[in-house]
């Protein structure tokens, strides 16, 4: 089969040090389940004339696409494009991604359709309908709607944490307010980014989820994102359309925490005994370390604000989470999350400070008290004021 | 799983009956998967591929091969670069990265009982919060396992002060060839009888199967000063290399990279690594804070009277840090050049780096190959890289044809195969270059008195000729999908 891969499939030599850096191997310690192995199967594909078997299809569709591995490549292989375009070829021949999948996936694309579909889930999550271990956070009945307060900078709100945090996207307003600007959410203009449905391999759902949000996102303003998973799927618009417009909108795009470590002058200062009293945790997020390569704006953010900021020893591994992986892959993804649940507990913080609400929820879904660094610094800067 | 027609249904479904469902592969794309390590050796074909989580599993996988007929080969992490985890003639396949627990730490002692697919890296972050590490560092650490580190007795950077794996490793459970478990070496300083450990550590998989082993922990320096000196020629860097542990200097590390591996560790690492300099040299002293002060600046004068252009300190320890992640990358970043290595792994006399070098150099010219040098010069240890594309007609010939022209300059010039990598399969054929037929003979007879039957890790190693270099199984290749 033509995977349709071009000359990043040669930029990989074998050598193995991405091994340790894949969520999948380290709880498998099966080649199959690691980028090397992804690679290789991709040359035979491709190249030696192999068949895609089940195994080989389950090997690439097990894959997080946390992209840890491309950060610990020497040689630069660009995995994630090159699983992304895998992705594309199988889902197209139907190998991938389920209809039920693709019909749910489709509907993160229609605001009303995901807000009515969140008050039933609230509705029943308080007459005790919705398990605990799924992660969803209290789901609000009548979320408090968001109001521009200004154009200096897009907020941008997205499908699913517009409907189940929105209180991390009011936070996030609030703080960015807070350093004197004026903030226009993005709301139902640009009803999603398309990650998710790129993670399934639709690629042509996720080229016109871009396009539209291209044109709605027309202008100079920054677009903020409070969403690691949003914000390294913004920043791939350029690469994904090619036009002018769509290069513009991803070079004009920051993770909020990246954008406010840039401004931190404009953030105002509180006093050392104002701080939060807690001893928090930076997680970051795969996409947000890996693809964005900005995590390091977190801990800049949270300092002035909290008492105690510890690391996780476990270099940036993947939690399991990867957008709609834990769901599509329980089983892997709880093993993943238990070497994280592991490094947390090394830590010993009191809350864990997450830029991604995947992540946040898979988490959440342990039992770990999880926190946008966003809503952190808005409870210390709101206890000052 | 199961999709292909299982290669050998008695076996299978006794080994999935010890391992259960989830711990054993038998389809195709497994078994290609495994058949590779990281060189380039492609000729291997793997049988059945187990996951022991115990070293009763390993010791029930070894009988149930042994019942059948099978060889047995184990594996790591796969980072091998000389093909000794490569399966010929589809033995069954022990992958050990699922034994991964440190059972023990005794800090007291300074010992550590481990599994064997517990990462290098990952024992010594698990001892830093105690001030220890484990001492032998390949360049590999972040992927690599001890039990291969073990197999192939391990050096890297650091082993120029500290030894090679073999200096921190006190005893080794083991699973013998027939299914009998042994403990080889013990934690007295001085075991009675003679040293099977010390024949086991660098055994390839020949001798068994590690299932657990005690390593000694080194304690961490007071203090550590890394330079970087950059040179005009490799040679100058050579002759520093020679004339700093000529003065009597025992630094912790000593190593040298060329121009063209050095730009793509720094494309990669962005640590500053000069680009211009012909070769840089990257010393470490460490010891008590006083003494590393001292120690680095004669090496920098050293360096200076050998013509270093420049001579740099790192600051701090995320230097330090960047400078180390550069050399510990630098096969990995050969892609940037090309997307396939062939990889020597020679020793020899440091008086004689300098000449061996340039003629490597030189042979490379010959067959028209680009070679780039990265290597262990405080121990005379050349990782000569020829770089190439294997898909252009005709290159894999020149390759190996420059290979074995390498090796026979560094044996001319009084070296050895194999400074650390090991022997595997890549490196046996050339083993009557070094050896006589009494040694091999030797050798040989060792190795029988381990594995009477040839079934462990055969076809490495000793060169054909020798008994266990015959790969008895080729008629009994399962076919599947994927050939």
């Amino acid at each position: 089969m033509n995977l349709g891969l071009g000359d990043g499939l040669h930029s990989c030599v074998q050598c193995g040090l991405c091994l340790p850096h894949c969520p999948t191997w380290r709880v498998t310690g099966d080649e199959s389940f690691s980028p090397r192995g992804r690679i290789a199967l991709m040359r035979a594909v491709q190249e030696g004339g192999a068949p895609v078997t089940d195994d080989v299809a389950d090997s690439w569709d097990t894959c997080v696409l946390c992209r840890g591995c491309e950060t610990a490549c020497p040689s630069g292989v660009p995995f994630g494009e090159l699983m992304e375009q895998t992705r594309d070829t199988l889902a197209a021949a139907g190998r991938i991604t389920p209809l039920w999948e693709r019909a749910a996936l489709r509907c993160l694309a229609h605001p009303g359709l995901l807000r009515a579909g969140t008050r039933v889930a609230a509705v029943a999550q308080r007459v005790g309908l919705v398990p605990r271990r799924l992660g969803l956070p209290r789901l609000p009945l009548r979320p408090e709607p968001m109001r521009a307060s200004g154009s200096d900078v897009w907020l941008f709100t997205g499908c699913v944490m517009d409907a189940w945090q929105r209180d991390v996207h009011l936070a996030t307003q609030r703080v960015l307010e807070a350093a004197g600007y004026g903030v226009r959410p993005t709301g139902d203009r640009a009803p999603c980014c398309g990650a998710l449905h790129r993670h399934a391999g639709l690629v042509g759902e996720t080229r016109s989820l871009a396009e539209r949000m291209v044109e709605a996102l027309s202008g100079d303003a920054p677009v903020l994102v409070d969403s690691a998973g949003c914000g390294a799927a913004i920043e791939s618009y350029g690469r994904l359309l090619g036009t002018p417009e769509a290069e513009a909108l991803s070079a004009r795009t920051y993770d909020v925490q990246e954008w406010l470590a840039a401004n931190l002058e404009r953030l105002p200062r509180i006093e050392a005994d104002a701080r939060l009293h807690e001893r928090v945790a930076v997680q970051d997020p795969c996409h947000l370390r890996h693809v964005q390569r900005a995590h390091q704006a977190t801990r800049v953010v949270l300092a002035p604000y909290v008492d105690e900021l510890v690391e996780l020893d476990d270099e940036g591994l993947c939690c399991g989470a990867g957008g709609a992986y834990s769901m599509l892959h329980p089983d892997l993804a709880g093993a993943v999350r238990e070497r994280k649940l592991a490094a947390i507990g090394r830590a010993a913080p009191d809350v864990v400070a997450s830029a991604n609400p995947g992540c946040s929820m898979h988490l959440a879904a342990a039992g770990v008290r999880v926190a946008h660094p966003m809503s952190l610094v808005w409870e210390a800067l709101s206890a000052t004021r | 799983m199961g999709s292909v027609p299982a290669p050998d249904d008695a076996l299978v479904s006794e080994l999935r009956s010890i391992l259960g469902p989830d711990g054993l592969r038998v389809d195709s794309a497994e078994r290609a998967l495994v058949a590779r390590d990281a060189s380039v050796f492609d000729r291997g074909r793997s049988g059945p591929v187990c996951f022991p989580r115990s070293a009763d599993q390993v010791r029930a996988v070894v009988l149930a091969a042994v019942r059948h007929g099978r060889a047995v080969v184990p594996r790591g992490a796969g980072t091998g670069l000389a093909g000794g985890a490569v399966p010929l003639g589809a033995p069954v396949v022990v992958a050990l990265t699922r034994m991964n627990r440190i059972l023990e730490v005794d800090v007291g002692a300074r010992v550590a009982w481990v599994e064997p697919g517990v990462v290098n890296l990952d024992l010594t972050r698990h001892l830093r919060p105690l001030g220890f590490h484990f001492a032998p560092d390949p360049s590999s650490q972040q992927a690599c396992t001890i039990g291969g580190n073990v197999a192939n007795n391990s050096g890297g950077p650091h082993c120029l002060a500290y030894g090679v794996t073999t200096s921190h490793v006190l005893a080794v459970e083991v699973v013998l060839p027939d299914g009998e478990v042994a403990l080889l070496g013990g934690l007295d300083p001085e075991p009675v009888g003679y040293d099977l450990r010390g024949a086991f550590v660098g055994g390839e998989g020949t001798l068994g199967i590690a299932t657990r082993i005690a390593v000694r922990i080194t304690p961490d320096p007071k203090a550590v000063r890394t330079l970087l000196l950059a040179f005009d020629s490799t040679v100058d860097a050579a002759e520093t290399v020679g004339a700093v542990i000529a003065a009597g200097i025992v630094p912790a590390a000593l190593e040298v990279m060329d121009r063209r591996i050095t730009e793509a560790v720094e494309r990669y690492v962005h640590a500053g690594y000069p680009t211009d300099a012909a070769a840089v040299l990257l010393a470490e002293v460490d010891g008590a804070p006083g003494e590393v002060g001292t120690g680095a600046e004669r090496i920098a004068d050293i360096g200076r009277a050998h013509g270093a252009v420049s001579v740099r300190v790192a600051a701090d320890d995320t230097e330090r840090a960047a400078l180390w992640k550069g050399r510990k990358t630098a096969f990995g970043a050969v892609a940037q050049i090309a997307p396939n290595y062939y990889l020597h792994d020679t020793v020899v006399p440091r008086h004689a780096l300098a000449e061996v070098l340039e003629e490597v150099y030189a042979i490379a010219a010959r067959h028209d190959l680009v070679v780039v040098n990265v290597f262990h010069a405080g121990d005379g240890n050349l990782h000569p890289l020829l770089v190439f594309d294997r898909r252009e007609p005709g290159i894999m010939e020149r390759v190996l044809a420059a290979g074995s022209e390498i090796v026979s300059a560094s044996l001319a010039a009084g070296g050895a195969l194999s400074g650390e990598h090991g022997i595997g399969v890549e490196k046996r054929d050339y083993m009557p270059l070094m050896f006589g037929p009494d040694d091999l003979d030797h050798q040989n007879r060792l190795r029988r008195a381990f594995d009477p039957d040839c079934r462990a890790n055969p076809g490495k190693v000793l060169p054909v000729g020798h008994s266990c270099a015959d790969i008895q199984a080729l008629e009994r290749v399962p076919t599947g999908v994927w050939g």
